[in-house]
């Protein structure tokens, strides 16, 4: 009796490993077909839209990189007289202040807002909506502190919504600090895999593109329908991705709107970001899944993706589960379509190996950056997929924990930059 | 009855020999590394160009959409003599000026 439980557990388990394979795999078909189709080059898209904007940086302790995006921002190519440049700094003891405050003075586009010790540190959500007071542009673009933009990428960004049905846009994210170790070298591949085939296929198949909360930006009459960004949840870029479907817009994915960040350089920095990303992520689907799915807005293609996506954090612990289940049931269970059932192992290694990006994916997207010697590196990504099962097992006992408990875990494990990509950039 | 059943099951697995095993965890471990080699050379001595250059500008993409067409030439120039190379190469530059202007 046990034993055929657990078996409808793992055809469960199976069945939804194969549900993201295919998703995966469609995804990297989708992008590689579009770029063999581009047999001439491509016309440069003449639409000028050109609103006003508010770019909001939130900043925290940023010293080491703070200067750098600031000399980047009066450096950007979009109108001087639509553009309007906030900086929340956030309750900062080094000298992020009085950077921000040089660059304010030589610069009347830039605005700092200074809050107090005790204001700041509530989060990035927390900071943002404290900028979103201040804006005054059409549209409210995002970027980190550590990031650092192509010059014209706000013109390329801006141009999408001209649709009125676009409620928000997202530029690619690329790693600058990638030769410094191991780390930033695995945290690059996740990322061209997840930005060059993952992103842009969903937004060619007209799925749900994420807002990935910075290199971004949102309709400021929306973000103020939906109340700004939600500072409960940590995963906000989530939260509002998915409020934004809800109330019935689109968000656009632009390639070649690029902009560097710094990664994270050690395993300890790499578990508190993902762990905070697990847990975030994780509340967002225990929010969002059920009216997603009532959602009379969205399409069936629509619901499904989303589905997907929201729960793609969990993928990890379902996944090790099923290996360990599919152990003893392969040894008390002898059918001949269980044993093929069992493959579940495999395609659960094809599917998720390289975290979120497949490695095809990551293979696909570094073939099309024209990068293939770092496709060499690839079979490395099996220690980031076996180190974010643990990440995800933990911030899912985490949020249990706290939902039995009733105390809300939602310290925002800062990311601390060292501004060791300045060398790349000065150089 | 359903374990005895099982433990039937269980017995039809051929009993481990310790040959096996060394035989298991040699070929096992030579495929992981195998696997791993490339990774091992590109970490000691890494030859990739990282990280990738983002499109600094305009004027940077144009250039590098001309860079593009004259390398996409190069590829076939194999194939074709010098003259109809250098031809082929003008009309590409002159097709992609009106571009520039946009």
């Amino acid at each position: 009796m046990t034993a055929e439980i657990l078996e409808i557990l793992f055809i469960i388990l199976t069945a939804l490993i194969m549900a993201y394979l295919i998703r995966h795999f469609t995804f990297t078909l989708t992008v590689l077909n579009h770029a063999y189709k581009r047999k001439k080059i491509a016309p440069t898209k003449n639409t000028v839209f050109q609103p006003t904007i508010s770019i909001l940086i939130p900043a925290r302790n940023e010293e080491r990189v703070i200067g750098r995006i600031l000399q980047r921002m009066t450096e950007l190519t979009y109108p001087r007289n639509k553009m309007q440049v906030i900086v929340i700094d956030d309750g900062s003891t080094d000298s992020t202040g009085k950077i921000t405050e040089e660059y304010a003075e030589a610069y009347t586009c830039i605005k700092v807002i200074h809050r107090k010790q005790w204001e700041g540190g509530q989060g990035k959500a927390s900071a943002l909506n404290t900028g979103m007071k201040l804006a005054k542009g059409e549209i409210i673009f995002c970027f980190d502190a550590d990031y650092y933009p192509q010059r014209d990428i706000i013109e390329r960004l801006a141009k999408e919504f001209a649709d009125p049905k676009v409620g928000a846009v997202q530029g690619r994210v690329t790693v600058l600090n990638e030769p410094l170790n191991l780390v930033t070298r695995l945290v690059a591949l996740e990322r061209t895999g997840g930005y060059r085939v993952d992103q842009q296929a969903r937004d060619r198949l007209g799925l749900v593109t994420q807002f990935g909360g910075t290199v971004g930006g949102l309709r400021r009459d929306l973000l103020e329908s939906l109340g700004g960004w939600d500072e409960s949840i940590l995963a906000e870029d989530t939260d509002l991705t998915f409020r934004v479907y809800l109330a019935g817009y689109k968000i656009r994915y632009v390639n070649d709107a690029e902009c560097y960040e710094e990664a994270v350089e050690s395993w300890r920095d790499y578990w508190k970001q993902r762990h905070r990303w697990a847990e975030g992520h994780m509340k967002c689907a225990f929010k969002h899944s059920f009216k997603f799915l009532k959602s009379s807005s969205l399409g069936l293609k629509e619901k499904i993706d989303g589905l997907l996506l929201l729960n793609v954090y969990f993928m990890p612990i379902l996944v090790l589960f099923s290996w360990i289940i599919g152990v003893p049931l392969f040894f008390l269970r002898s059918s001949q379509w269980f044993r093929i059932l069992w493959a579940s192992i495999p395609f659960s290694l094809y599917s998720f190996v390289g975290n979120f990006a497949p490695f095809f994916e990551v293979g696909i997207g570094t073939y099309l950056d024209g990068r293939n010697r770092a496709q060499w590196l690839i079979p490395l990504l099996i220690f980031t997929f076996l180190y974010n099962i643990l990440i995800c097992t933990k911030a899912f006992v985490d949020l249990l924990v706290s939902k039995i408990t009733g105390k809300n875990n939602n310290h925002w494990e800062r990311t601390v930059h060292s501004g060791n990509g300045n060398s790349y950039i000065w150089n | 009855m359903e374990l005895k059943q099982n433990l039937k099951k269980i017995r039809m697995i051929p009993n481990p020999t310790p040959t096996m095993f060394v035989i298991l965890i040699f070929g096992f471990s030579t495929l992981i590394f195998l696997m791993l080699l490339p990774a091992l050379f590109e970490l000691r001595r890494p030859k990739d160009a990282g990280p990738r250059k983002i499109m600094d500008g305009i004027l940077a993409v144009q250039q590098f959409q001309l860079g593009r067409i004259i390398s996409l030439v190069n590829v076939e120039e194999e194939k074709l003599g010098l003259d109809q190379v250098l031809v082929k190469k003008l009309a590409d530059i002159i097709a992609f000026l009106p571009n520039l202007e946009a």
